[in-house]
């Protein structure tokens, strides 16, 4: 496995950026929130760093659900296609007020999909927060309700984001030199 | 719900021990498999945020995985019987380092019961970390390799460890007044 240094490109959003906007969208969803309970779906596995990192912000009462999906479609790095669910949410969502989250949207398929697939399970709310918005790759139009960072169409990682499973533990996000990078 | 202020007993371990433990831990752990390359698991929902601020402390080259497991049986993760997986590794582990990342072992039967089944893949290696050791429960034995805090016989919460689903984002783990803790009515 090579060291991220060997192949990072720049770093596009530092650690101390990061944790400050999230601090500000957890405040913004526990303003917008106010008097309300919430449930936080985490999409897995790249949801995870900012999900754990955003609820610490969070002052209203929330639970905590996960989901796991993966692509019919193929190619590892991009999605089209239905939505296969490997694991779906222990949580009946039926008038609950459900926030997705994610780490980064692209194309918005997955995430068209499955707000889809919430949706017929009668929500009382269902919102979106992404940490990245990779919008120049937008396919399908996905709303998307709170976004931590608009970010160009450069292949990033860290804070959650793999490189082939790996570098999900850096605190900033950066962008890959894929000419350098040699996949193992 | 209640606010976690009307619900506490005690503090048991503060934030800033919890944080000084997970580096200490992240660092023993990079020492133990330098050189090496190594697959973290995530066990839902509980581990969640004890693995992603462990990781941050790990400086080998590390993949992460989930499992999501339910008991047979009555009770949640209280059943002595089998263990079904809601949600399976994607990653063949065979001939691979990996470590179970759990938030807290109690009668052990769940991890006992994990480690059986993930040995049947072959693993390099496979080993255990826990954030809370709660000892007096156990039932079984289970080698834990590395281990946060061994903690009392007592009813805890917060850093990722939930009351009825709810404040698993607290800072700190804390003991229930369970004589002021009202469980929601769904």
């Amino acid at each position: 496995m090579q060291d991220y240094t060997e192949f990072i490109d720049e770093v596009l959003v530092s650690a101390e950026t990061i944790e400050k906007r999230v601090a500000e969208l957890g405040a913004q969803i526990s303003r917008d929130y106010a008097g309300q309970e919430l449930l936080v779906v985490c999409l897995l596995r790249g949801g995870l760093t900012f999900t754990a990192d955003l609820t610490r912000f969070l002052t209203i009462p929330h639970t905590l659900d996960c989901m796991s999906l993966s692509s019919y479609g193929v190619g590892h790095y991009a999605s089209s296609g239905n939505v296969r669910v490997n694991l779906d949410l222990m949580t009946n969502i039926e008038d609950m007020n459900v926030l997705l989250v994610e780490d980064i949207v692209d194309s918005g398929r997955t995430l068209a999909h499955v707000l889809q697939m919430l949706k017929t399970r009668e929500p009382k709310s269902l919102k979106v927060c992404v940490l990245l918005d990779k919008k120049y790759r937008r396919e399908v139009p996905v709303e998307v309700d709170y976004v931590g960072f608009d970010v160009p169409d450069k292949y990033v990682f860290g804070y959650g984001i793999d490189i082939d499973e790996h570098f999900r533990h850096l605190r900033f996000i950066a962008s890959a030199d894929l000419t350098k990078y040699r996949k193992t | 719900m209640q606010d976690y202020k009307d619900i506490i007993d005690e503090i048991l371990i503060d934030e800033k021990t919890l944080q000084a433990r997970v580096k200490e831990l992240g660092e023993q752990i990079s020492h133990d498999y330098a050189g090496e390359d190594l697959l973290l698991i995530c066990i839902l929902r509980g581990g969640v945020v004890f693995m992603v601020d462990l990781m941050r402390h790990i400086t080998v080259p590390h993949a992460l995985d989930c499992m999501a497991l339910t008991s047979y049986g009555v009770g949640a993760r209280s059943s002595t019987g089998n263990i079904r997986m809601s949600l399976d590794l994607q990653t063949n582990i065979e001939n691979k380092n990996v470590l179970l990342v759990e938030d807290i072992v109690d009668s052990g039967y769940t991890l006992f019961h994990v480690l059986e089944m993930l040995q049947t893949r072959r693993p390099k290696s496979l080993k255990v970390c826990a954030l809370l050791d709660k000892a007096d429960r156990r039932e079984i034995s289970i080698p834990i390799h590395y281990r946060g805090f061994s903690i009392p016989n007592k009813f805890v919460f917060g850093y990722g460890l939930d009351l009825d689903e709810y404040y698993r984002n607290l800072p700190f783990v804390a003991v229930v007044d369970l004589n002021k803790y009202k469980p929601p009515t769904a």
